[in-house]
C-alpha cells in the first residue's frame, strides 16, 4: 500500500494493538479527537477508552503511570503533543524510568513518541529536535525514523522491545513522503542503520528529514559524476558502528548532517566513533553540518537559514572532495 | 490508668460535599467542605523564624502541653494483627538502630535515614495492603518494607553497598523494590515520582480487570512537587486506586511545614482533587491501619484515591549528619511523649492486656536475635566485584519475560481480514 509516513506509524501502533492486547495509549486529545496529528485517528472507536486514554495537561503524570503500567506487564504507548514537551517529563524519563533495569532489575517496555523537527513555521517550542538528551542517558533506546516504511517497521519494534523508547516522528515527513509499505506484519530492528544511497566518493551520515536533503544533494551531484553514499542511522541510540565504519572505509570521506543543533549534537559522537574504529580509512576531515547554536526560529527567512539545505550539503561536499 | 472508650468518628456531615443552606433561607454565597479527623487530640502549632540577638531560629507557638489521648481502638484488627504489627514496629526502630552503630563502626556507605518516631505510620500502612497489591515505599518507611517481606539484612545491605543487597549494590538506602512477589516499587530521591507511578500500576491492573488498592506516601516537603500534584491528579480523574499517606512529620529537612503550605491541615489538599481526605494520628498504629484499611477497601470497589495525612513528628535529623538543633526543643517534648512504640507497648500490655510482660520480653528478645542475625549475615557479605558497575542498562533479549500480572486484558476479538484492517488503520472515507 502506498502510505504517508504518518499513516504508517499509525497502520503499525493499530497492527501492535491488534496483535497485543497488553498494548495501549496514552496521551493528550488521542482519543475522540484523535490526535493532535491524527496519528491515533479512528482508535478509540476500534480500541475503546479503556486502551485509548486521554489524560490531563500533565506529562510527568503520562509517563510516570505509562511506567506504572508497565511494571504490571502492560506495555504503553504514551503520545506527546509535541515532542517539544518532553522537557515536562524529563525526571520522570530519565530518572524513573532510565534507570530501572539498571538498579532494581525492572524493565520497562513502553513507548515515548512524538512528533519532532521543524521547517514547518512553529517556532522554539514545536520544532526541536530534542534527541540528544536521551541519547545521552543509559538505559534508553532514542529511534528517528526517515521513510514510511521505516516508520512502520520501527514502530512495530519499539512497541515490542522490552527496553523504554524515545520514538521521534519527523513532523515534516508526516504527510510530504509516501511510500510503499506493505500491509503485513513486518518489523525493522532497532539499532541497525541502512544504506539509504550507496556511493563511493563521499558518506553523508543522516537521520530523519535530513535524508531527504542528503539524497536530492546526491541526485543534483549525480550528474556530475560524483557519486554520494548516504547513511540513515534510524537508531540514534544504540548507535549501528558497524555501519558508520564501513561507510567510512567505503567513501573514505565523511560528512555528519543533522537538524539538530550543533553543540552537543550526535555528529561529535559519531566523530569520536570514526575515530575510533576507522581512523585510519579517512582521506581528510570529517565535516558536519547542522543547525545553528540557537533555538528554532519562527520567521521563514531566519529559520531557513537555521536549517542545514541542499545547497548547504553540496558546497560542503566539494570542499570534502577537494581535501 | 487509661479509660476504656469507644470513640465516635469526628467528622461533620459528608466527606467534602458541599451543605445545603437551612430551609426557608436563601442559599448561602460560600461552599463549606469538610474533612475525617480521626484524632483524638487536634493540636495546632506553628513555626516562624525569629530574630534572636545576633540570629535568628525557629520558635515554635501552640498549645504543647496537652495530655496524651489513649491509643484509639480499632475498628478492624484482631489482638494477634495487633501484636503483629508491634511486632514490624519494634522490628523497624531496632533496625535502624542498629544501622546507626553500624554506620558508627564505619561500615555503612554514605548516610543513614531514620523513620524514628514514624514507625505506627510505615508499619501499620502497610500491613493493609494485599499481596499481590502494590507499595511506593519513601525514604524514612523501611518498616513498610520489612511488612512486604524484606528482611532487615537486605536493607543493612543496601546501606553498605554488599554485592548481596536487593540493588546488587548500585543504589543505596531504600532506593529497590520487587517486580515477582513482594511487589514494591523502587523510589527515586526526586519527591512524588512515585505518585503518577502507582497511580500508573493501578491502571495497568483496572486494564487486566482487576481493582486493587496501591499505596504510597509523601512528606509534607515532597508534597510541595509538581510532580505530586500531576500524579494524584491523574489518580483521581481516572478513578484510580491510590491510597497516598501525606506523612506531616512537620520538617522537610531544615524547613518547617508553615515553611511549605499555607493551609491548616495537608488533608484539605484532598477537597482540591475532588477525592476523600482523612487525618490520622501518625503515632497511633489502630488510626493509621483503619484509615488505611478503609481507603484500600474503596479502591478495590473501585471508587478511586483517598488522602490520608498522618500527622507526627520526624525524631531525628533528615539524616545521620543533620542533629536537628534547629528545632525548637519544646517540640521534641511534645512528640517524645508520644513516641508510637511506647504508646502501643503500653496499649498492648497495660490498657487492653493482649501481652503479658513475659510475653513482651519474649517478642523483644526474638526480634533482638532476628536482628542479630541479619546484621551477622549483613556485616559479612562481600562487596561487589569492581566490574560489576558494568552492564544491565538494557534488558537483553531473554532477560526478562514479561507478562501481565494479574490476566490477559479482556479486549475485542472480531475477526478482521488483513486488508480490512489495512484500510480501517487508514480510515479512508
Amino acid at each position: 500500500m502506498h502510505l504517508t509516513y504518518l499513516e504508517a506509524i499509525r497502520q503499525g501502533i493499530w497492527e501492535e494493538m491488534e496483535r497485543d492486547p497488553t498494548v495501549f495509549c496514552i496521551g493528550e486529545d488521542i482519543g475522540i479527537y484523535g490526535g493532535a496529528f491524527k496519528v491515533t485517528d479512528g482508535f478509540i472507536d476500534r480500541f475503546g477508552p479503556e486502551r485509548v486514554i486521554d489524560t490531563p495537561i500533565a506529562e510527568s503524570a503520562i509517563v510516570g503511570a505509562a511506567f506504572g503500567a508497565a511494571l504490571t506487564g502492560m506495555r504503553p504507548v504514551a503520545e506527546f503533543q509535541f515532542m517539544d514537551f518532553i522537557g515536562c517529563a524529563f525526571n520522570q524519563i530519565t530518572n524513573m524510568v532510565a534507570k530501572a533495569h539498571y538498579r532494581w532489575g525492572a524493565p520497562a517496555p513502553l513507548v515515548v513518541r512524538g512528533p519532532s523537527g521543524g521547517n514547518v513555521h512553529g517556532g522554539p517550542f514545536h520544532s526541536q529536535n530534542p534527541e540528544m538528551y536521551f541519547v545521552h542517558t543509559p538505559g534508553l533506546k532514542v529511534v528517528c525514523p526517515a521513510t514510511a516504511y521505516d516508520a512502520k517497521g520501527l514502530i512495530k519494534s519499539a512497541i515490542r522491545d522490552n527496553n523504554p523508547v524515545i520514538f521521534f516522528e519527523h513532523k515534516y515527513l508526516y504527510r510530504r513522503i509516501k511510500d510503499d509499505v506493505p500491509a503485513d506484519d513486518y518489523i525493522v530492528p532497532l539499532g541497525e542503520a541502512r544504506v539509504a544511497r550507496a556511493g563511493h566518493d563521499l558518506s553523508i551520515i543522516t537521520y530523519a528529514a535530513m535524508v531527504h536533503v542528503a539524497l536530492e544533494a546526491a541526485e543534483q551531484l549525480s550528474k556530475e559524476g560524483i557519486e554520494l553514499e548516504v547513511l540513515d542511522l534510524r537508531t540514534l541510540s544504540p548507535l549501528d558502528r558497524q555501519a558508520i565504519a564501513e561507510t567510512v572505509r567505503r567513501t573514505n570521506k565523511v560528512m555528519i548532517l543533522h537538524e539538530d543543533v550543533r553543540t552537543g549534537g550526535i555528529a561529535g559522537e559519531i566523530t569520536a566513533i570514526i575515530n575510533e574504529e576507522a581512523f585510519d580509512s579517512l582521506d581528510g576531515p570529517i565535516l558536519r553540518l547542522t543547525a545553528l547554536d540557537t533555538p528554532v526560529p519562527f520567521a521563514p527567512p531566519q529559520e531557513e537559514f537555521f536549517l542545514p539545505k541542499v545547497s548547504d550539503v553540496i558546497r560542503e561536499t566539494r570542499k570534502l572532495l577537494a581535501y | 490508668m487509661a479509660k476504656k472508650h469507644k470513640p465516635k468518628a469526628k467528622h461533620s456531615g459528608s466527606n467534602h460535599r458541599p451543605h445545603s443552606a437551612p430551609k426557608g433561607r436563601a442559599a448561602s454565597a460560600t461552599r463549606t467542605y469538610s474533612i475525617l479527623d480521626y484524632r483524638l487530640e487536634k493540636p495546632s502549632f506553628h513555626l516562624r523564624q525569629v530574630r534572636d540577638g545576633d540570629t535568628v531560629r525557629y520558635e515554635v507557638t501552640g498549645t504543647l502541653d496537652g495530655a496524651v489521648p489513649p491509643i484509639r481502638d480499632s475498628k478492624y484488627l484482631s489482638k494477634q494483627q495487633c501484636i503483629e504489627i508491634y511486632r514490624w514496629m519494634l522490628l523497624n526502630r531496632k533496625m535502624e538502630a542498629a544501622l546507626e552503630n553500624l554506620y558508627k563502626q564505619g561500615k555503612v556507605v554514605g548516610g543513614v535515614y531514620f523513620g524514628l518516631g514514624q514507625e505506627a505510620c510505615s508499619c501499620a500502612s502497610a500491613y493493609a495492603l494485599k499481596p499481590d497489591e502494590w507499595l511506593g515505599p519513601m525514604i524514612r518507611n523501611q518498616g513498610s518494607l520489612l511488612v512486604r517481606g524484606f528482611s532487615p539484612r537486605d536493607i543493612m545491605m543496601q546501606y553498605m553497598a554488599k554485592a548481596g543487597s536487593p540493588t546488587k549494590g548500585r543504589d543505596a538506602s531504600s532506593h529497590f523494590g520487587d517486580l515477582q512477589q513482594k511487589n514494591v516499587v523502587a523510589p527515586i530521591s526526586t519527591l512524588g515520582d512515585l505518585i503518577p507511578v502507582l497511580a500508573g500500576v493501578a491502571l495497568g491492573a483496572r486494564l487486566q480487570g482487576k481493582n486493587i488498592a496501591v499505596m504510597t506516601y509523601i512528606g509534607d516537603g515532597g508534597q510541595s512537587t509538581g510532580v505530586t500534584y500531576e500524579g494524584l491528579n491523574f489518580a483521581a480523574v481516572q478513578n484510580l486506586g491510590l491510597v497516598l499517606f501525606v506523612e506531616n512529620n512537620l520538617w522537610g529537612y531544615s524547613t518547617p511545614a508553615d515553611m511549605q503550605f499555607r493551609v491548616e491541615d495537608l488533608a484539605e489538599r484532598a477537597i482540591a482533587y475532588g477525592i476523600p481526605g482523612v487525618i490520622a494520628d501518625g503515632t497511633d498504629a489502630c488510626q493509621i491501619y483503619d484509615a488505611a484499611h478503609e481507603a484500600c477497601e474503596r479502591a478495590r470497589r473501585g471508587e478511586g484515591p483517598t488522602l490520608i495525612e498522618a500527622k507526627m513528628m520526624r525524631m531525628k535529623g533528615h539524616a545521620i549528619h543533620d542533629a536537628a538543633e534547629y528545632v525548637p526543643k519544646p517540640l521534641f517534648e511534645y512528640w517524645k511523649k508520644r513516641d508510637p512504640i511506647a504508646r502501643f507497648d503500653n496499649y498492648l500490655v497495660n490498657v487492653k492486656k493482649w501481652l503479658t510482660r513475659a510475653e513482651h520480653e519474649k517478642l523483644v528478645a526474638e526480634v533482638d536475635a532476628q536482628l542479630e542475625a541479619d546484621r551477622e549475615f549483613a556485616v559479612a557479605s562481600p562487596m561487589p566485584k569492581p566490574e560489576t558497575a558494568a552492564g544491565g542498562t538494557c534488558c537483553e533479549p531473554g532477560c526478562h519475560d514479561i507478562k501481565p500480572k494479574y490476566g490477559v486484558p479482556k479486549v475485542r476479538t472480531e475477526k478482521v481480514s488483513s486488508a480490512r484492517r489495512a484500510q480501517a488503520a487508514l480510515h479512508l472515507k
